[in-house]
């Protein structure tokens, strides 16, 4: 019996040692790369939580080249980004969040007010987050969670925005842009000039809308005042009545098949364009852009209702002090220095310092994604690869042209908790 | 025993090849557009045909550390297997008598499955803040977090994997024949050998099953690690956090070199076990046969 | 029994040199050995799972604001989840809804894997003969699994929308003209996605309880001139059934709170349980999803309940 087991054992203890083996080598590989928080004392490192949008392996190395700061990307998607905030304030130095956040995250004290003074560039910078208007002058809507209502904070340790500017900044602004919707002009084959064509039986089965109920039902209100069912106060902003008022068109839309599915992220609305899935959707001018680069017509639709804009930028965690707070402002001035700018202008977005990105692009750069003229030379994406080729005119035209055309921006509701209720209601529906 | 094979193993040979050709359904979609040209996507048509995305794998894709993330991954995993097994085994040993916090046990692993993962995830973050904070209040007041990886993220996959790795252990003790261990215990052996003589290699391919499953589970967990995984990443949240943005196929090319290199080991890895077999087969010896 | 057994076999341990040390161990009761073997599992679930859920279960009790958490008693959580309840019958509230729905993708998910996943083990316990081969075929059907499942969801719309694989191999072969829209975000694809996702947790504990089961008991069977078919019924069947009940247990919990899958699948249109607390969670507003979660768990609790009525599993051991 004993010898039974005794050969028996070989076959298989042979294979467990291999298994074993195998296993041992697959750890110690992991081990040579080594953990980005095993750090030596004196290097200076920032974590950096954030989605995907400004997370350049170019914008880390370049930054990393002149200021000696280290920076690790935490990548999570916009939603996991906001919990992450709120779950584990002591796992990120530096956030990258969108200003509609700040409703909820400054009252859950994660986050630091920043010192307006500290910041070299804070006088730069557009007077879009600070004015609500354009460089040019034009009055920029200020429906939702404009930045300017939520920039300042009223003392170094208060949870209430101030109404006018003080020296405690919320969130230091790197990045925004315009949002319509985009189409698939080789497939509806007729001009769209209004958001109401979203929700058009024409399109049934063929639209899509954001995934995120605060996001998408803003797109609703666009389509509701666009048909002229109703005019609301302030569409970031809904009375209980209005948010049942737009659930109903909503829900009658989804009903009716009109919806193919909501897309959750940047890369989801572009493969239901690419795919043909859908034809009309909210979208993202670089989504679009990826779309067109893949040889697919796509526009990013000018509507005349206007545009629904979002902006982000960086916060610091309560928990940074000391050296680390030094070089979290180091990083936040070298951001606004031009290069990482430069670099969000080339992918569609808008950068928060004009001047100082405008710097560091070609003058024919400039000229075809900020102020709207024919492309002279081939458009490059950052990382070189072709996006439009020269004599292509961006959707939507310049910058004045775009972001004076904003009606509204991406917002937290006061009556949230509601409208979150009745998104659900919806999706049983 | 009855000569050749009876026709419903035909029938169900083709039942099993359908599944399997269910399973690899999606994968064929990503072998194909790994396969793109510079300008595809993630979608059909396709936009020419290169190894440019494969080639782009290789050399990083520029958001993400993709390879620092697989490490991770795979060290978490491998870990997780380890812990999943010891602690299934011995759970599941322990089964075989009754005891008196049994049914909290079973209970407790049939709610970690229920329980969606967002919320254990949720719970085991808030968990982690309060021992933070503890830590700050009483021994270091510039102690960053207790939230890692291996702190966490270990126990976040655990309550994934262990709910598993019990309940196949029930299945594998299932009317375990008792007397081949008294047959032992007859013979001398202490417990200790005839778990390791007796016990272990009747059950150990299904042992070995449940480290593989509790590998997989481990290494495909997206939103149980999502609140509580702490500074760093694992390889599905990295690929999550991609979609934010231009995201190419080199996502899809990293998904066939993975499917690659696992059929070349376990092609390999069979083969010898095959050879090691025939070998001793060749010398004669009853190795496989004994005991059952 | 097993006590019995090993109480037994304590004293016909002979007490040598060699096995003093065992003889000590032996020594031990049997419940502190059970404790032993049982203990570390037990404190990875009371550290990582039974203490965070007491807090997912304060925290349901909270009341919070559009912005912030008030630690203070409310059961507006349950409350406001059962909204419309009562003032909307005979019509189902949106909770009740949801939970059809979720009941209906859970049944139809559980009925598929449950008949796949049977056969599947049936064939690799009774027809594959060698463990080599059993093995490499288990490793065929797991691969695919090791390719993230965040990018094998996105590889569903080339797979089966207007434009996928099944879609043009279809309109080439001329069995229809248009492009099926049903494949895709519909019940149809959240079922088809959860079937290939969950069909192997219904595999493995069912082959496991089946290379359980003696040969001779299924040799016997066919010699007192049983045909294939009772056979299965009233041998294998019977036997296989702790395999089928585990498995049901992993394919019933997970669906039920499942989201991601529903989510992407569904278009994000589809409800259901995990949903409701996905979307929860992602306005923040945690003492609802808990709250959610809570519910979640007591309903599922009740049919897993219901389950092992019909078969006790542990006592099946």
């Amino acid at each position: 019996m004993t010898e039974t087991t005794r050969t028996k054992g070989v076959s298989r203890r042979t294979l467990l040692k291999g298994t074993a083996g195998l296993a041992g080598l697959a750890a110690g590989s992991g081990a040579i790369t080594g953990f980005p928080y095993v750090k030596s004392a004196d290097a200076k490192v920032l974590r950096y939580l954030g989605t995907a949008v400004n997370e350049g392996d170019d914008i880390s190395k370049q930054c990393l080249k002149d200021t000696g700061i280290k920076i690790e990307y935490i990548t999570a998607t916009t939603d996991d980004v906001t919990k992450r905030v709120m779950t584990q304030p002591n796992s990120f130095d530096v956030l990258d969040t969108e200003y509609f956040s700040l409703k909820k995250i400054v009252p859950s004290g994660n986050i630091l007010a920043l010192d307006a003074k500290k910041i070299k560039e804070f006088d730069n910078i557009t007077p879009v987050f600070t004015k609500g208007e354009t460089p040019g002058g034009k009055k920029i809507g200020g429906q939702g969670t404009a930045p300017w209502k939520v920039l300042y904070l009223e003392g170094k340790d208060s949870k209430k925005f101030a109404t006018s500017a003080t020296e405690f900044v919320t969130l230091i602004p790197t990045v925004y842009n315009a949002d319509t919707l985009g189409i698939r002009p080789d497939l509806i084959k007729r001009p769209i000039s209004s958001w109401s064509e979203l929700l058009n039986p024409e399109f049934k089965g063929k639209a899509s809308i954001l995934n995120i109920p605060s996001i998408g039902i803003m797109d609703a209100a666009m389509v509701v005042e666009a048909s002229g069912k109703y005019k609301y106060a302030d569409k970031g902003n809904m009375t209980k009545e209005e948010i049942d008022l737009t659930m109903k068109v909503m829900t009658e839309a989804k009903k009716a098949g009109q919806f193919r599915a909501f897309w959750k992220d940047f890369n989801e609305s572009v493969n239901l364009m690419a795919s043909g899935e859908t034809v009309i959707q909210s979208m993202w001018s670089p989504a679009v852009t990826k779309v067109r680069s893949m040889g697919i017509p796509c526009t990013f639709q000018p509507l005349k209702e206007g545009y629904r804009s979002w902006a982000s930028g960086f916060c610091v965690s309560k928990g940074v002090s000391g050296p680390k707070l030094e070089w979290a402002y180091e990083f936040v001035n070298w951001f606004l220095s031009g290069y990482a700018g430069a670099y969000l202008n080339r992918q569609g977005y808008y950068s928060a310092v004009l001047s100082t990105a405008k710097a560091n692009m070609e003058p024919y750069e400039w000229a075809y994604w900020m102020e709207g003229k024919p492309a002279e030379k081939d458009i490059k994406a950052p990382d070189g690869s072709l996006l439009e080729k020269a004599g292509a005119v961006r959707d939507g035209g310049s910058y004045e042209d775009r972001m004076g055309g904003v009606a509204c921006w991406n917002a937290v509701m006061d009556e949230n908790d509601y409208m979150v209720r009745k998104w659900n209601e919806f999706i049983a529906a | 025993m009855k000569e050749g094979r009876p026709r419903s193993f035909y029938v169900l040979a083709i039942f099993f090849a359908a599944y399997v050709l269910f399973l690899y359904g999606p994968m064929i979609a990503i072998y194909v557009l790994s396969f793109q040209g510079p300008q595809g996507g993630l979608t059909f048509p396709m936009n020419g045909v290169s190894t440019f995305w494969i080639a782009k794998l290789f050399q990083g894709t520029g958001i993400v550390d993709l390879g620092a993330a697989f490490h991770r991954s795979l060290l978490l995993g491998i870990i997780v297997m380890i812990l999943t097994v010891v602690l299934s085994v011995a759970a599941g040993m322990a089964f075989r008598r009754k005891f008196r916090a049994q049914s909290i046990l079973f209970y407790s692993a049939i709610a970690s499955l229920i329980v969606p993962s967002i919320i254990t995830s949720l719970g085991i973050s808030l968990e982690f803040r309060i021992i933070d904070d503890l830590i700050k209040a009483h021994w270091n007041e510039n102690f960053e977090t207790s939230m890692g990886l291996l702190t966490s993220g270990l126990g976040a996959h655990l309550t994934w994997t262990l709910p598993f790795g019990l309940l196949i252990m029930f299945a594998i003790f299932n009317r375990f024949d008792p007397r081949l261990e008294e047959a032992a215990r007859d013979l001398g052996a202490t417990p200790w050998q005839t778990f390791r003589h007796v016990v272990l290699p009747i059950i150990l391919p299904s042992v070995i099953g449940i480290g593989l499953f509790g590998f997989t589970l481990s290494w495909d967990e997206l939103a149980r690690s999502s609140q509580a995984i702490g500074a760093v990443n694992t390889l599905p949240l990295d690929l999550q956090g991609l979609t934010t943005t231009v995201t190419n196929p080199d996502i899809y090319a990293l998904g066939t070199v993975i499917s690659a290199v696992s059929f070349t080991v376990i092609a390999l890895a069979l083969g010898t076990i095959h050879m090691l077999n025939k070998r001793q087969a060749a010398k004669g010896s009853d190795a496989g046969k004994g005991l059952v | 029994m097993s006590e019995e057994v090993l109480q037994q076999a304590a004293p016909g341990l002979i007490p040598g040199s060699g096995t003093a040390r065992a003889a000590k161990l032996t020594r031990l009761s049997p419940s502190f050995i059970s404790w032993l073997q049982a203990g570390p599992m037990m404190l990875v679930f009371l550290a990582f799972f039974l203490i965070p859920l007491v807090f997912v279960v304060i925290v349901s009790f909270w009341d919070y604001n559009e912005y912030q958490l008030l630690p203070a008693f409310s059961g507006r959580g349950y409350t406001d989840t059962f909204e419309g309840c009562i003032a909307q019958l005979p019509d189902l509230c949106t909770i009740g809804r949801t939970y059809v729905m979720t009941l209906k993708l859970c049944f139809m998910v559980w009925a598929i894997t449950l008949f796949i996943g049977f056969w599947v083990a049936y064939f690799l316990a009774f027809h594959v003969k060698s463990k080599t081969w059993q093995m490499g075929l288990s490793l065929l059907c797991t691969i695919p699994f090791w390719t993230s499942n965040v990018i094998r969801m996105i590889a569903w719309i080339p797979l089966l929308g207007r434009n996928g694989l099944v879609n043009s191999g279809l309109v080439k072969a001329g069995l229809i003209n248009q492009p099926l829209e049903w494949l895709l975000f519909s019940e149809f694809s959240v079922v088809l996605a959860l079937v290939h996702l969950f069909t192997f947790f219904m595999v493995v504990p069912i082959f496991n309880s089946m290379v359980r089961i003696d040969k001779s008991l299924i040799e016997a069977a066919y010699d007192a001139g049983a045909s294939g078919f009772q056979t299965l019924v009233n041998v294998i069947i019977p036997l296989a059934k702790p395999g089928i009940v585990i498995g049901s247990i992993f394919v019933i919990t997970i669906v039920m709170g499942d989201f991601i899958t529903i989510g992407v699948m569904g278009g994000q249109q589809i409800a259901a349980a995990g949903k409701i607390i996905e979307t929860r969670v992602n306005a923040l507003q945690f003492p609802a999803a808990a709250a959610n979660a809570v519910i979640l768990l007591a309903i599922t609790f009740l049919i897993i309940t219901m389950m092992s009525r019909i078969v006790d599993i542990k006592k099946e051991l």
